[in-house]
């Protein structure tokens, strides 16, 4: 009876709790703040001439009324006699670069993508983000000093474009763009575009690196238009009201080489600060150079981490954090669909970008991407033109190496783009698709795979078997910019968790994700053996205790 | 008669931390959702707009993240797509006790990621709670409940609909940004 009444009260009692319970509720109200302002286009050409020691509007040379951009470059070359020279040197000039570990001959002009897949036959449409003029196909001249092209680096003024098509020319004439939108874009003013040169700016290298593959945020995904003027939670260095970076702060420039290339990464960085203006030969943007190896002050532990991990694991929780989203897939399966008029369809997604383009197939987009975490020693293999692929798995079309026992690796994020693209059956290699111009091989203006494979393939000097497929594929890009700051970094349990972010990442312990069973056995045991200690002693004092009342 | 006291208190302590601990979840459910977070909001608003002769309109579509983020903080992507129907909302508001239940308008479902890089959708519990509030309510949310499996049923073969950035009152969005904060 005892017992029952007992069982009653509690009942009685944990309904009246529960009622009690739903009748709270709790809200939070968070404040917001205006982003970062944007400067316009005359104040930053104000403040270039401020910091600059020559006016170009007073140069004479540059009075002419230049009829195209060679012109502008003789011009400039009368000063700056030596700058071609220094540009044809560097790999922004001859998209090429001799991997020196694996010998790989690599940079834009040999490599193959999982976007447009290659420059090779699209030379005209590609140079458009090339620091010279006319590269239309390969006969182009890489000696010529005139065709170097100073003013996409080194506009102030907003106003150049190079536009797809013209081989990295800018329009000298009106004409519509983009094509077919009834929108006159005026001839470029090149006199007044060359009277407004100065240093190189976030809006100038983010002409070409927020812009690959094709539009804003679609290649790198830590790099994107949002990066001009961005807010401090999108990048601690480059926030536009407070350090406010250029790129040239990080990628040192020296003789017109500018420091860091995905071709040839720094994965470690063990050799502390590095003074601006030694000689030293090392790579100045790492984040070692300027934060040495101890960063994290008055905490060990943290610095402890340093020697299996990057910086950017740590600090660039994910990509893609501002409003861009950027493109994570492109399947070239589906390309070449037409409606019922045998015209292009393009639809579009949710967000309003296109997601499926006769011309190229479907997309998918995301935005604040948790990036793909491996090892990475700085050595990166590719699978190029002519190497032999297997298509039942994914190909890899850059393959990140490095491992647990390598000195040089540390854990890195990475951004994975996934593909499914042609390749060549009968050669068992990648294909190259002659996709833009107004021939009749392009596919993107016939869409027949047969003729623009032939074409694309003949621009690297194979011969298309005549049987094509698709095969999967993936490209990597080590995650480096859009630093947040330190307060968002990666917290402990982001990490130190069983599913957690470093949860695929072999190798290395980590304490929470990984374990050791005879020291979880021992440990447990002992709190077990505790515990149980502790109730069979206090069962028998409360019966001792009982025993003495009777 | 101290044993019943013992057990009474013994069982309002056993159910508050039962009940602190399991509240939560209780109140509200979550749910993966195959597509991205733009597109998974897209398609509740468009299965919103579908059960229009239930009373269901948009209110509004809201992304507290981006206040956060415009205070300077970095967070994953959230957005609040809000409803109503006032075949479900005149019978609450018309009566004074239950007018108060006019905190929970609109109805909000949440879709945000996590640190998995999945997209989850949130929802309030809405027959759980209704029954809180007696039979009328009750009644009430139990169709609110059903119409929100509605809102959560995805047909993958369907074409993604456009995001609909509806504003609560038309007002512009927190910080000069395209959608309401918060």
């Amino acid at each position: 009876m005892t017992l029952l009444k007992t069982i009653s009260a509690a009942l009685i009692a944990s309904t009246m709790t529960l009622a009690l319970a739903a009748t709270g509720s709790s809200f939070a109200a968070v404040d917001s703040a205006p982003a970062a302002t944007q400067p316009t286009l005359e104040q930053d050409a104000a403040r270039a001439l401020a910091s600059s020691t020559a006016d170009h509007t007073k140069f004479e040379a540059l009075q002419a009324d230049f009829k195209n951009g060679p012109e502008v470059t003789r011009a400039c070359l009368g000063c700056h006699t030596e700058a071609a020279k220094q540009i044809h040197q560097t790999q922004h000039w001859t998209w090429e670069y001799r991997n020196p570990d694996t010998g790989q001959v690599l940079g834009k002009k040999h490599v193959i993508n999982n976007f447009c897949t290659a420059v090779a036959s699209n030379e005209d449409h590609c140079s458009a983000c090339h620091i010279g003029y006319g590269w239309a196909d390969r006969e182009f001249d890489l000696t010529v000093e005139e065709n170097v092209d100073c003013l996409v680096c080194h506009d102030t003024t907003g106003a150049y474009k190079k536009l797809p098509g013209l081989a990295g020319h800018p329009n000298y004439e009106t004409m519509e763009w983009p094509p077919k939108s009834g929108r006159l874009r005026p001839p470029t003013d090149l006199k007044k575009v060359a009277q407004h040169v100065g240093k190189t700016s976030r809006k100038t290298c983010g002409a070409c690196h927020f812009r690959g593959g094709g539009g804003d945020a679609v290649k790198h995904g830590d790099l994107d238009s949002s990066l001009e003027t961005p807010a401090r939670y999108l990048d601690v260095h480059m926030d536009a009201e407070g350090l406010n970076f250029n790129c040239a702060k990080c990628h040192v420039t020296d003789g017109h080489e500018v420091a860091g290339s995905r071709y040839g990464p720094t994965a470690s960085d063990t050799n502390g600060v590095q003074v601006r203006g030694a000689n030293t030969h090392r790579n100045p943007a790492t984040c070692q150079a300027c934060h040495g190896n101890g960063p994290h002050s008055g905490n060990a532990k943290l610095n402890d981490h340093t020697r299996k991990i990057a910086c950017q694991t740590c600090h660039i929780p994910a990509y893609a954090r501002g409003p861009r989203h950027t493109k994570m897939s492109w399947d070239w399966s589906t390309a070449g669909k037409l409606d019922e008029q045998g015209k292009r369809i393009r639809t579009r997604n949710s967000i309003g970008k296109v997601h499926y383009d006769s011309n190229k197939g479907h997309f998918t987009y995301d935005r604040y991407v948790i990036p793909q975490y491996q090892w990475f020693n700085g050595k990166v293999k590719y699978t190029l033109f002519g190497d032999r692929v297997d298509e039942s798995g994914v190909v890899k079309i850059n393959e990140f190496l490095g491992g647990p026992d390598d000195p040089d690796a540390r854990i890195w994020p990475l951004r994975v783009f996934r593909g499914k693209q042609m390749y060549d059956k009968g050669l068992k290699t990648l294909a190259v698709l002659h996709t833009a111009g107004n021939d009749d091989t392009a596919f993107w203006k016939n869409h027949d795979w047969d003729k623009a494979l032939t074409a694309g393939m003949k621009a690297v000097d194979a011969e298309y078997s005549g049987t094509m497929g698709f095969v999967e594929t993936e490209m990597s890009w080590p995650i480096t910019h859009m630093v947040a700051p330190k307060e968002d970094a990666l917290k402990c349990e982001q990490c130190h968790t069983k599913k957690g972010r470093l949860a695929g990442v072999d190798g290395v312990y980590i304490p929470a994700r990984d374990r050791i069973v005879f020291m979880d056995t021992v440990g447990f045991s002992v709190a077990l053996l505790a515990l149980i200690s502790v109730l069979v002693h206090g069962a028998i004092r409360i019966f001792v205790s009982s025993r003495k009342k009777v | 008669m101290l044993k019943i006291f013992a057990g009474f208190f013994s069982g309002i302590a056993l159910v508050a931390i039962v009940g602190w601990n399991t509240a939560g979840g209780l109140m509200m459910t979550e749910h993966e959702s195959p597509f991205g977070v733009e597109e998974t909001a897209a398609r509740i608003q468009a299965n919103i707009q579908a059960l229009s002769d239930h009373g269901w309109k948009l209110s509004g579509l809201r992304s507290p993240s981006v206040s956060v983020a415009a205070a300077g903080q970095n967070v994953p992507p959230v957005l609040l797509v809000e409803a109503c129907s006032t075949k479900y909302s005149g019978p609450l508001l018309a009566e004074d006790a239950t007018r108060i239940l006019s905190i929970l308008m609109p109805c909000t479902i949440t879709v945000y990621k996590k640190d998995d890089g999945k997209t989850y959708v949130g929802t309030m519990n809405a027959g759980l709670m209704g029954k809180m509030f007696g039979s009328k309510v009750s009644s009430i949310m139990d169709k609110v409940a059903e119409d929100q499996k509605a809102f959560l049923s995805f047909d993958a073969d369907k074409p993604a609909p456009p995001l609909i950035k509806t504003r609560p009152g038309g007002g512009k969005g927190a910080g000069g940004q395209e959608l309401s904060g918060c």
